[in-house]
C-alpha cells in the first residue's frame, strides 16, 4: 500500500514538472535520444487512412496520424470554363479547422493556421501536377469539372499539414468522375442509366460517357514535418511539441524524390544546409513509407467496390 | 487559385431525386415504420477536447467535441451559475448538395435548448462550457442524432448532467408515422415531430412539432418517440460503461 | 428583469390562486386590439396590441423563381426584427438572438411540413408560371414594444396581415418557349384576395410554478419555468409546436397542455376573426 502511494507521488511531480517546465522536461528527453511518448527522435506516428468514410460525397477520405486526424472530402459541381483555357475544369482546395478540432479554436475566432495550410496546400497540389485539368472537361468551351476538395481537421494533434496533404492526396486518387451528358439546354445531366440513348443522338457529348472513370495521376507529393530545436531534429512533432519548440521545416517529395516545396516558416532555430539535408533524407524515407500505406488504403477501397 | 475560384458560379448536375416508397410497410432501406437505423456511438473521438463523441446513424455522421469548463469571454458579466455554449456546423460535403459550410444558428440555439435543462449550470459558476459539433454527412434527423451525441460527449467530459439526454423524431406520412427518417423521407414528409428527453426522469425537455397533426396522432407520435428514445438512452448508457471499462 | 423577492412571490401566488397581478384568471387573454393597412406601401399590413404588448406585421408580394424541388408554389418567409424601442436590453445585437427565435418558432407554426401539408397558406395559389415565376411573400414582424407573449401577438398580427393582403393580377403571355423569361403583365388596380381561414392560430401557455397561464406578461414569463407554444386551425388540428426554456416537461403534463390549447383556440380564432373583420370595416369607411 505505502510503495503504490510513493508510486502516486512519484507520477504526479512528473506532471507537474512537464507542465512548470515544459521545455527542460522535452529537452532531459531528448538528451536520452526519446520522446515523452516513448518514440525515438525521427520516427513518425503510427499512420493509417480510412478509405471512403462518406459515401454522399464524389470522394473522401480520413488520415490519422498519431492523434491529428483529418476528414477530406470533394464534391464535383459544373462550371463554364474560362475564355483563356476552355478545355480545362479547376480545384478548389480550403482547408477547415472546426471548432471540435481544438480548444483553440472557437466559432467566429477561426485558426490562424487554417489560411497559411490552405494556401500551402493549394501551391503542393497545383505545382506537383498532380491532376491533369484538361481531364476535368465536359466539352470544350461549355463545360467543366469543378472539383471542390475541402479538408477538415477533426482533431488537431501537430503535423497537420501532412495529415491534410495525405488526407488531400487520397481522395483525389479514389476520385471517380461520374458519366455525364449536356442536355439540350446546354445543362449538364446526369447520363447513368439512360446513358445509351443519349450519347447515339448527342454528337456533342465529349468527354462523356457511359462509365464512372478515373483521374490519370501525375506524381503525388508527400510531405514530412520536422521540428527543430537545438542540435536535435525531431519528426513528425506533436501539438505540444510543436508549442514549446516553434520552429518547424517542411519538406515535400514526390513518388520519384524531385522536391516540391520546402517550408520553413521562421521560428528561433535556423536550419542549416546539413539540417536541411537530413530533413530531406528523413523525408525521402518517410515517403516510401506513406506511399505504401497510400497503395493499402486504395486496393483495400477497390475491394469494398468490387 | 482559390480566390479564382470563387468569383466561378457552378452548380451541380441534376441527378434525380429519389422518392421513398413505402411498398408492404418496408421502406426504401428495408426499415419497418418504427423501426430505428443501427446506431453507432464511441466516446473519446476528440483528443484535443474535454470530452466528445461520436456517433453514426445510417449515413448521418456526426462528431462532438466539448471544452470546459473554462473561463467565460472577457466580455461576459459575472454569474453564479455556469454557462453553456453551442454551435452547430456542416462541412461543404455532408448534403447532397454542396453546403457553405457556415454555423447552422437554428441548430445550434436548438441544441442549446435541448441541453440547457439537463446540465447542473451550477456545478461550474463564472465557467462556460462549449459544446461544438460538426455534422461530416448528413443523410437525415441530424438535429436528434447531434443532441443525443452531445450529451454523451458531455457525459465523456465529466460534466454534471440530471439524465443523459436522448433525441428522436418521427416523419408523417398520412396516415403513417416513419421514426428516424432519412433524408430523402424528410424532404417530402408531411409533418414531424421532436422529442428531447431525459428517459430515466421522464421529462421531456424540448418538443417541436411542424405540420399538421391531429391530437391523437401527436400522442402517438409522443409515445413511439420516447419508447424509441429511452431505448437509445440504454445503448448510450452501454457505450459509456464500455468506456470506462476499457479505461481500467 | 429586475423583480425582488417579494414581487416574484406575489406573481407566483396569484398565479397558483388563479388571479393574476392584473385580475384576469389563468386562461384569460387580454384584450385584443387590431388595426389593418397600417402600412400603405406593404401589399398587406397589421397592428396588435395586447396590454402594452404592441407589434406590427407586414406582407410584401415580390416576383420570385420557384425552388427546384416544388417548381408549382410560391414561397414565403418570415422575418422578426426586436426593435430597440421595445426593451432596452434588445439595444445593438442584443435583440438578434430573440429575433432569430420567434422567425424560427413563427415559420414552424404557420407555414406547415416539407410537403406543404398543414401550411396556413396555399403556396400553390402563389404560382404564376410553372417553373418559372411566382410570387415570394416576405412576412416582416416588428416588436415595438413588448410585455410578453409575443408569439401569439406576432401569430394574430401576420393573420390579420395576410387577410389584408391584395396580390396583384397577373397576365401571363402565352407562347413563350421553355428558355426564355415568360413576358408577364401586373396589373395596377385589380388585386385577389389571399384566402387566410387557414392561418392557424398560435397558442403559449407559459408554466409557472405547478400552473400553466396563456397570454403571459414580461413579468409572468420571467417566473416561467418552460412555455410551450402550439399553433391550431380551425379543424383543430395541431400545425406546429415548439418549446422554450429549459426545464423538463412530463409528457402527461403536454398533452394535456395540448387539449387545453386546443381548446383555448377554438374561442380565440373567433374572437380574432371578429375583430379582423371589424378592423377592415374601419379601414375601408375610412
Amino acid at each position: 500500500m505505502e510503495g503504490k502511494s510513493e508510486e502516486l507521488e512519484g507520477e504526479m511531480e512528473v506532471e507537474a514538472y512537464r507542465r512548470l517546465f515544459p521545455l527542460q522536461f522535452y529537452e532531459r528527453h531528448l538528451s536520452d535520444s526519446v520522446r515523452p511518448d516513448a518514440r525515438p527522435l525521427n520516427k513518425a506516428r503510427p499512420t493509417s487512412i480510412v478509405p471512403a468514410p462518406l459515401p454522399s460525397a464524389d470522394a473522401s477520405a480520413m488520415v490519422k496520424i498519431g492523434n491529428t486526424t483529418m476528414l477530406s472530402g470533394i464534391k464535383l459541381e459544373i462550371m463554364f470554363p474560362s475564355s483563356d483555357s476552355p478545355d480545362e475544369g479547376c480545384i478548389a482546395i480550403d482547408f477547415h479547422m472546426p471548432p471540435i478540432c481544438s480548444p483553440m479554436v472557437r466559432p467566429g475566432r477561426p485558426a490562424e493556421a487554417a489560411p497559411v495550410i490552405s494556401q500551402q496546400l493549394n501551391n503542393v497540389i497545383m505545382s506537383s501536377k498532380l491532376i491533369d485539368l484538361k481531364e476535368l472537361s465536359i466539352a470544350s468551351g461549355k463545360a467543366a469539372w469543378m472539383v471542390y476538395l475541402e479538408i477538415y481537421c477533426l482533431d488537431a494533434d501537430g503535423a497537420l499539414f501532412d495529415a491534410a496533404l495525405l488526407s488531400a492526396v487520397a481522395a483525389i486518387a479514389h476520385l471517380e468522375i461520374p458519366p455525364v451528358c449536356l442536355n439540350e439546354e446546354g445543362r449538364v445531366v446526369s447520363s447513368q442509366g439512360q446513358a445509351e440513348t443519349n450519347t447515339d443522338n448527342n454528337g456533342n457529348t465529349n468527354n462523356s460517357n457511359t462509365e464512372k472513370r478515373k483521374l490519370t495521376l501525375g506524381s503525388i507529393p508527400f510531405s514530412l514535418t520536422c521540428l527543430l530545436h537545438k542540435q536535435y531534429l525531431l519528426v513528425d512533432p506533436t501539438d505540444e511539441e510543436e508549442s514549446i519548440m516553434p520552429s518547424l521545416l517542411t519538406v515535400v517529395l514526390d513518388t520519384s524524390g524531385h522536391l516540391i516545396s520546402l517550408y520553413k516558416p521562421g521560428g528561433p532555430v535556423l536550419a542549416y544546409t546539413s539540417t536541411t539535408k537530413n530533413c530531406v533524407a528523413l523525408a525521402t524515407r518517410r515517403v516510401k513509407e506513406l506511399e505504401k500505406i497510400l497503395k493499402e488504403a486504395l486496393s483495400e477501397m477497390d475491394v469494398i467496390e468490387n | 487559385m482559390a480566390s479564382k475560384s470563387g468569383t466561378i458560379s457552378t452548380y451541380s448536375p441534376l441527378f434525380s431525386r429519389k422518392n421513398p416508397n413505402f411498398t408492404n410497410g418496408v421502406r426504401s432501406d428495408g426499415r419497418h415504420f418504427h423501426e430505428c437505423r443501427l446506431a453507432f456511438l464511441r466516446t473519446g473521438a476528440v483528443n484535443a477536447a474535454s470530452g466528445s463523441a461520436y456517433a453514426e446513424f445510417g449515413n448521418t455522421k456526426v462528431i462532438v467535441s466539448v471544452f470546459g469548463p473554462r473561463e467565460s469571454k472577457k466580455a461576459m458579466m459575472y454569474s453564479d451559475t455556469g454557462r453553456l455554449n453551442c454551435s452547430v456546423s456542416f462541412t461543404t460535403f455532408s448534403t447532397p448538395i454542396r453546403g457553405q459550410g457556415s454555423e447552422h444558428k437554428e441548430f445550434s440555439s436548438m441544441l442549446h435548448k435541448a441541453l440547457e435543462g439537463a446540465i447542473m449550470l451550477e456545478t461550474f459558476p463564472k465557467t462556460t462550457v462549449d459544446v461544438f459539433a460538426l455534422v461530416l454527412e448528413s443523410g437525415g434527423s441530424e438535429l436528434p442524432v447531434i443532441i443525443s451525441c452531445a450529451s454523451l460527449a458531455l457525459a465523456d467530459a465529466g460534466i454534471a448532467m440530471f439524465d443523459l439526454v436522448t433525441s428522436v423524431s418521427v416523419s408523417c406520412f398520412k396516415d403513417d408515422l416513419v421514426i428516424d427518417p432519412v433524408f430523402e423521407e424528410e424532404s417530402c414528409q408531411d409533418g414531424s415531430l421532436m422529442i428531447v428527453c431525459m428517459p430515466l426522469r421522464n421529462e421531456v425537455t424540448q418538443l417541436t412539432v411542424t405540420g399538421e397533426w391531429s391530437t391523437p396522432k401527436v400522442h402517438e407520435a409522443m409515445d413511439l418517440c420516447l419508447g424509441a428514445c429511452s431505448k437509445l438512452g440504454d445503448i448510450m448508457r452501454l457505450c459509456l460503461k464500455e468506456a470506462a471499462s476499457t479505461l481500467q | 428583469m429586475g423583480l425582488s423577492l417579494g414581487e416574484k412571490n406575489y406573481i407566483k401566488g396569484g398565479i397558483a390562486d388563479d388571479l393574476r397581478c392584473d385580475g384576469r384568471r389563468r386562461l384569460d387573454y387580454r384584450s385584443i386590439a387590431i388595426d389593418t393597412g397600417v402600412i400603405p406601401q406593404a401589399n398587406g399590413s397589421a397592428r396588435v396590441r395586447m396590454g402594452s404588448t404592441d407589434v406590427i406585421a407586414s406582407v410584401k408580394a415580390e416576383l420570385g423563381k420557384p425552388s427546384s424541388y416544388r417548381h408549382d408554389c410560391g414561397k414565403v418567409s418570415i422575418f422578426v426584427d426586436c426593435s430597440p424601442t421595445a426593451a432596452p436590453m434588445f439595444e445593438g445585437r442584443g435583440g438578434d438572438e430573440l429575433s432569430t427565435e420567434l422567425s424560427v418558432a413563427l415559420e414552424r407554426c404557420l407555414l406547415g411540413g416539407k410537403s406543404g401539408s398543414g401550411a396556413g397558406i396555399d403556396l400553390s395559389s402563389l404560382k404564376i408560371v410553372e417553373g418559372k415565376m411566382c410570387w415570394d411573400l416576405y412576412i416582416d414582424g416588428l416588436v415595438i414594444s413588448s410585455d410578453g407573449n409575443l408569439l401569439d401577438a406576432l401569430g394574430i398580427a401576420i393573420k390579420a396581415a395576410l387577410s389584408n393582403t391584395g396580390i396583384p393580377k397577373v397576365e401571363a403571355m402565352p407562347g413563350t418557349s421553355a428558355e426564355e423569361e415568360p413576358e408577364i403583365d401586373i396589373s395596377d388596380d385589380e388585386f385577389t384576395r389571399l384566402d387566410s381561414s387557414k392561418v392557424p392560430i398560435i397558442v403559449t401557455l407559459t408554466k409557472v410554478g405547478r400552473h400553466y397561464v396563456v397570454d403571459a406578461t414580461i413579468e409572468e414569463e420571467s417566473q416561467m419555468s418552460s412555455a410551450v407554444s402550439m399553433s391550431v386551425n380551425r379543424q383543430g388540428d395541431v400545425c406546429g409546436l415548439t418549446k422554450r426554456g429549459g426545464a423538463g416537461l412530463d409528457p402527461s403534463i403536454i398533452i394535456d397542455m395540448v387539449s387545453v390549447a386546443k381548446h383555448l383556440s377554438q374561442q380565440l380564432i373567433a374572437t380574432v376573426d371578429s375583430e379582423i373583420y371589424a378592423a377592415e370595416a374601419r379601414e375601408s369607411s375610412a
